[in-house]
């Protein structure tokens, strides 16, 4: 066989590349094709929005934990944790100063501050704790978050004693969880595309993004030409942690519980959704960009298969070959020899 | 480890002889119970109605817990075997690992029984548990009320455990006698979020349902997370459980109208009769389904006054 023809091999390449979106807008269409126009209609594109929202935001910070050369297996623990304590301290304050008939907004909006506040404070701590020991105590990543994921898993227990934390304020279910933007998008879609955007800059556009692609690309190198390894790395677990400390919040506003259990396998979906995106898990390379889509592509599967009344079991069978494929694919692209998305 | 089990077995006995010797009143069969926690309402009511059903038929129970651990209940077993009980009475942590004390207990030629949760192995005289079947058919026979007959409607799955298959199976029998279609059965999990983004997608697929099907109460309860945020009050739900924050939902008039309920107290007192008529010598079926019930938001008012 001889070499292909130089032309076609980079059209090869700019394919493989556009790989993951290709297949994405052809899942969208041929779903749509099927349920003849519901698939992409509005009600439905909210639908796989919101579904997909929660996975993308945690997703964000796990491209920086692959990027990194790491991976973080605490994430669905630490939401549950920090859904579980930020809906403690939501009630809390809520039933303090919601007394008397009067109702007002400001029980509620200080109480969502402070709940967000409470979120964001024990996924981060959760996160740094996990760099901390990544850093300073030398235990690999896959260790690290191991032992979080079941201590923080552990945690949510005591403080509830298994029992979900529950019922949460109508009106909070209803702002912070239901459609009430334009009395169709729930809030949870725009923080969503926000984490994204923000996440984007961060990684692209800053001396600490260059730094998370060049540990991750070579540790001892970057070492060597100055990085600090160590603070780098202390920042990716944290942004890991806290992004999955305000999924925590925004995921019981939507089930309408601080639910302990909440939040299992979800490290799994968030690694999914990363990897279909074309972030290599040996790190150095990769995008939030990839990321968002290889998320939509998992939560359009979901949608897709429920709504064509696929079974169950087909589901499972079909949604782990989709990230078999993409694998294969994205090593197809890398032999070919490609730059990424 | 047979060291630790031996060790264990003494004390039992020596705990044994001294409880008995301060009350050697009974002079009925002594049997032991291991459950498989007491930190559950569920089996807190199960105990007490065995312990009043015994007192009844003049028996002797010993009721331990394992506390969900399996090495727990192993000794538990061992110490009944030690103490020579007429009978042992158990709630398996696990229905596979269970099997090896049971197999012991055989070998001691003692009579075993299994409450709630089956054994998947050793000899078992006879097993006790809710009928699911018909706790589902109860379930259907109220979505075909709450319907008057027809309309479609959707089951909100968790295929892959035995308990909830018998439960769609009787409720597919009960809605199939209707003009009832049932037109998706998507898998909640059995968790919350899950269920909620699988009613989303039905509301979706098929807007014009009236009814759903949810096979426990965290999936009824996910379910209504979803009717609620997407405002649709048109839709009624049954559930399965009874748990405390599905009968609120209920009494509050929400969209979950009822829950099919276990009785467990019904479970327990069954159990210590089936121990008792085998003791006598009377025949007794391998599987003694135990009733299941429903309640809605009458019956939870009458409950309430009472």
């Amino acid at each position: 066989m001889g070499k292909p023809d130089i032309g076609v091999r980079n059209l090869l390449v700019k394919l493989l590349s556009y790989g993951i979106l290709v297949f994405f807008v052809l899942l969208c269409l041929y779903f749509d094709y099927v349920t003849r126009g519901l698939f992409l209609s509005g009600s439905n594109i909210v639908n796989i929005l919101q579904q997909t929202a929660i996975n993308t935001i945690i997703a964000v910070g796990m491209t920086f934990v692959i990027i990194s050369g790491g991976i973080d297996l605490s994430v669905g623990s630490i939401l549950s944790l920090a859904g579980v304590l930020s809906t403690m301290s939501l009630l809390q304050v809520f039933s303090r100063m919601h007394q008397g008939p009067a109702v007002t907004a400001w029980p509620l909006v200080v109480a969502v501050l402070v709940a967000g506040m409470v979120s964001m404070a024990v996924g981060a701590a959760a996160g740094a704790f996990n760099g901390f020991c990544i850093t300073r105590l030398r235990v690999t990543p896959f260790i690290a978050t191991l032992a979080m994921m079941g201590s923080a898993r552990g945690l949510s227990m005591v403080f509830t004693d298994a029992v979900p934390i529950s019922p949460l304020p109508t009106a909070f279910t209803n702002v912070v969880g239901g459609p009430s933007i334009l009395r169709a998008i729930p809030p949870l879609v725009p923080l969503a595309i926000l984490v994204f955007v923000v996440g984007y800059v961060v990684l692209t556009q800053t001396d600490f993004g260059r730094r998370v692609y060049a540990i991750g690309g070579n540790q001892e190198a970057a070492r060597l030409s100055g990085v600090n390894v160590a603070h780098t790395k202390l920042g990716v677990y944290t942004i890991a942690g806290l992004l999955a400390g305000l999924s925590g919040l925004m995921f019981a506003a939507r089930v309408g519980a601080g639910d302990p259990k909440s939040g299992q396998m979800f490290e799994m979906d968030a690694i999914a959704a990363v990897v279909l995106g074309g972030t290599s898990l040996m790190g150095g390379t990769g995008s939030v960009a990839g990321t968002l889509l290889g998320s939509l592509v998992i939560g359009v599967l979901a949608v897709g298969l429920d709504i064509t009344d696929v079974s169950t079991y087909w589901q499972m069978v079909i949604k782990g070959g989709v990230i078999l494929l993409a694998v294969v694919l994205d090593q197809l692209k890398v032999r070919l020899g490609s730059v990424g998305l | 480890m047979k060291k630790i089990a031996a060790v264990l077995a003494a004390v039992a006995v020596a705990a044994t002889l001294s409880s008995c010797a301060k009350r050697a009143t009974s002079t009925g069969p002594v049997v032991g119970v291991t459950l498989l926690t007491k930190a559950h309402p569920f089996y807190q009511q199960m105990e007490k109605a065995m312990k009043e059903e015994a007192a009844a038929r003049n028996m002797t129970l010993r009721i331990q817990s394992a506390e969900t651990q399996l090495g727990t209940q192993n000794s538990q077993v061992d110490g009944f075997i030690t103490q020579k009980v007429a009978a042992i009475v158990i709630c398996p942590v696990d229905s596979a690992s269970i099997v090896g004390a049971i197999r012991r207990a055989n070998d001691a030629k003692i009579p075993v029984f299994t409450a709630d949760i089956a054994a998947k192995g050793g000899d078992v005289v006879c097993h006790i548990a809710s009928d699911n079947v018909a706790g589902g058919r109860l379930a259907g026979e109220h979505m075909v009320k709450l319907l008057k007959g027809k309309g479609e409607i959707v089951v909100i799955d968790y295929p892959t455990v035995t308990s909830v298959q018998d439960r769609t199976k009787g409720f597919m029998e009960a809605v199939g006698k209707s003009q009832i279609k049932v037109v998706g059965r998507p898998n909640g999990d059995a968790d919350r979020a899950k269920s909620m983004a699988a009613m989303d997608n039905m509301l979706q697929a098929h807007p014009g349902i009236k009814g759903v099907f949810a096979i426990n109460d965290n999936t009824a309860l996910g379910v209504l997370a979803s009717l609620s945020h997407a405002k649709r009050t048109d839709i009624v739900v049954v559930g399965y459980d009874g748990d405390p924050e599905a009968r609120e939902a209920i009494l509050a008039g929400s969209p979950l109208k009822a829950d099919a309920v276990q009785y467990p107290r019904e479970i327990g007192k069954t159990t210590i009769e089936m121990v008792s008529r085998h003791l006598s010598g009377e025949k007794v079926p391998a599987n003694k389904p135990v009733e299941v019930g429903i309640i809605d938001k009458e019956s939870l008012e009458a409950e309430k006054k009472q």
